[in-house]
């Protein structure tokens, strides 16, 4: 079409708005790398910008020779690593038998598990519980009060129910155990869905700050979150004017941190992108 | 008779059970966890009427009643928390609410595609930061001493502000990075939505000599209004469960006052506090309030002729 080929001002007025937007949301990542990267003068004296000043990478030094940031770096990739797996597992196998039409309990089961979604009574009654169990200051209390996400069971699930019936039909007449269908099969069938909801549950463990906050109480246990948590909550007094700690200048180090902390978000973003779009996509249907 | 047939039907059941023996083994797990993790809380909530001791367990302490409710209710950091949840849930929805849209109908003009694709990418990142992170960028930004904001502000001769500290920033700072932090992710589902709408509409449109304007006006907003509406519920049914974590992270005793919000002051109370009776009727009557409000937009909707969300 010829009016398509013009150079619109509807067209140049848009790109500009969306360059815009482009800027706003990458500023403030590019802004605390450069942060993490200039030496402590140009930091406290308000120098830098958008490019590091004096560019070193003292900041990562220190972090690395502290010893509570690299701890908290692995305990992160334990938690992460060990929750994701297990939120998986459970999910892969509680959504195959919910998904089977003939299912015995399987509607009381459904009506069940979509009520939890609106009972929701706080966290309290759930510390308690988590409590009595005596899962307190264990990576248990991490992974097993949040093993299923019941939006993401929901996804799973709907994804199993357009799998072909045929194929276990087929293996159940050749005397396969319901077990081996669903490790053998159904699970390496369903990768592509596996994948969209453990980006979700990786990211939830990743990110998770409160629960590590509320349920461990050693130091040593604490993820990464937890740790920027202290440090910020330090520095914002200090910046505040409500504490006087005058020469220590943590913000190249708090950055450090961060940036370090961004970084396995990173190494999977470029999948993440289009699984995520979709696991957005199937939960907001089914929502 | 009857007793013959109940006993047949009890038949079936027991050999239904046996039929499904390996998919229920399977299952278990899925019933345990919601039975201990989703139910058992639920049980759990009979401490809001009792006077909760660690050693006395939940069914060895004592029954009060609804005396928590009372004090929570007459105390007047009930008003507080009631207008600081409600507030900021309200800003969020009404501002937050219109960019991931705007968003979307910009993304759908982009003929270049190049341009398009490297705008979403770059706007879905926030979602992947956690609260800590963006918490800390905000106080990066606005900090008195070496913030850009700040800087900026004395560039300009004006006087240095303690945003953090002033109670009159906190909503504002708050509402602006929730829509920074929501915009990108949020408008995946618009953009769905627009891939959904007939392209014949706008064929015909074009036919018609309407301008872009005119096509986004009678075509792509009319079609967005079914999700539009849901988002809506969906956000006003959450609306009270207000993102507490980064009200805990950027909040302070100066700031209390317009920043509580009732999952903070349940997460004081109860937890800091150890004050978990107290803190667990609180709770109750935000869910009980939460509950409340996602029924009533579900019938709102319904009524409104949309579909609800159920």
């Amino acid at each position: 079409m010829v009016g398509e080929r013009k150079i619109s001002w509807f067209g140049v007025i848009n790109t500009l708005i969306l360059a815009l937007v482009a800027v706003a949301t990458l500023y403030p990542i590019l802004y605390i790398t450069a942060i993490s990267l200039s030496d402590t003068v140009s930091v406290v004296q308000g120098k830098v910008f958008l490019f590091p000043k004096g560019l070193n990478f003292e900041a990562y030094g220190e972090v690395l020779k502290n010893d509570t940031i690299p701890r908290a770096y692995l305990n992160s990739v334990f938690y992460t690593a060990l929750g994701t797996f297990v939120n998986l597992l459970f999910t892969a196998v509680a959504a195959y038998p919910l998904s089977q039409k003939g299912f015995f309990g399987r509607k009381f089961f459904m009506t069940a598990i979509v009520l939890t979604m609106f009972l929701n009574p706080g966290i309290i009654p759930t510390y308690v519980v988590v409590q009595q169990l005596g899962l307190t200051d264990s990576v248990w209390a991490l992974v097993l009060p949040n093993a299923i996400w019941t939006m993401e069971l929901i996804i799973l699930k709907s994804f199993y129910e357009n799998m072909s019936t045929q194929i276990r039909e087929a293996a159940l007449i050749d005397g396969a155990s319901e077990y081996r269908i669903l490790f053998n099969i159904v699970i390496p069938l369903s990768k592509p869905a596996l994948a969209s909801i453990g980006l979700f549950y990786f990211m939830g463990h990743w990110n998770s700050f409160f629960l590590p906050l509320i349920y461990l109480n050693d130091a040593d246990k604490y993820p990464l979150q937890v740790v920027l948590r202290d440090m910020l909550i330090y520095s914002a007094e200090n910046d505040a004017g409500l504490v006087d700690r005058s020469a220590l200048a943590p913000q190249s180090i708090k950055n450090a941190t961060i940036v370090l902390s961004m970084i396995p978000v990173l190494l999977i973003y470029p999948f993440a992108q289009k699984y995520f779009a979709k696991g957005v996509m199937l939960g907001s249907e089914k929502g | 008779m009857h007793k013959k047939s109940s006993r047949s039907r009890l038949g079936t059941t027991w050999n239904h059970i046996k039929r499904d023996r390996q998919l229920l083994l399977l299952f278990l797990p899925c019933i345990l966890f919601y039975v201990v993790f989703r139910y058992g809380p639920l049980y759990g909530l009979i401490i809001a009427f009792k006077d909760y001791s660690v050693f006395s367990g939940v069914l060895g302490s004592e029954w009060v009643g609804f005396e928590h409710f009372i004090t929570f209710f007459t105390n007047h950091d009930f008003w507080m928390l009631f207008r600081n949840t409600l507030l900021l849930g309200l800003y969020t929805l009404i501002f937050g609410f219109p960019f991931p849209i705007l968003l979307a109908l910009l993304l759908n003009e982009v003929r270049n595609k190049w341009v398009k694709k490297s705008v979403q990418t770059f706007s879905y990142f926030p979602a992947f930061l956690s609260v800590v992170i963006i918490s800390s960028m905000i106080i990066d930004f606005l900090s008195p001493n070496h913030g850009i904001l700040n800087q900026m502000l004395a560039a300009f001769g004006f006087e240095k502000k303690y945003f953090l500290v002033d109670p009159g920033w906190f909503r504002p700072i708050y509402v602006i990075s929730e829509i920074w932090a929501n915009t990108g992710y949020e408008s995946i589902i618009y953009l769905a939505a627009i891939a959904g709408i007939s392209p014949t509409l706008y064929e015909a449109a074009k036919v018609d000599g309407a301008s872009r304007f005119h096509m986004i006006r009678h075509i792509t907003l009319p079609g967005l209004f079914p999700t539009m509406l849901i988002m809506f519920i969906l956000k006003t049914g959450s609306m009270i469960r207000v993102g507490y974590e980064k009200v805990l992270l950027l909040y302070n005793p100066m700031t209390y006052d317009v920043a509580d919000v009732f999952s903070t002051y349940v997460y004081r109370k109860g937890l800091l506090e150890s004050n978990y009776s107290y803190a667990a009727a609180v709770g109750l009557f935000e869910a009980l309030v939460a509950m409340v409000m996602l029924l009533s937009a579900n019938a709102v909707s319904k009524r409104l002729g949309g579909n609800g969300l159920w």
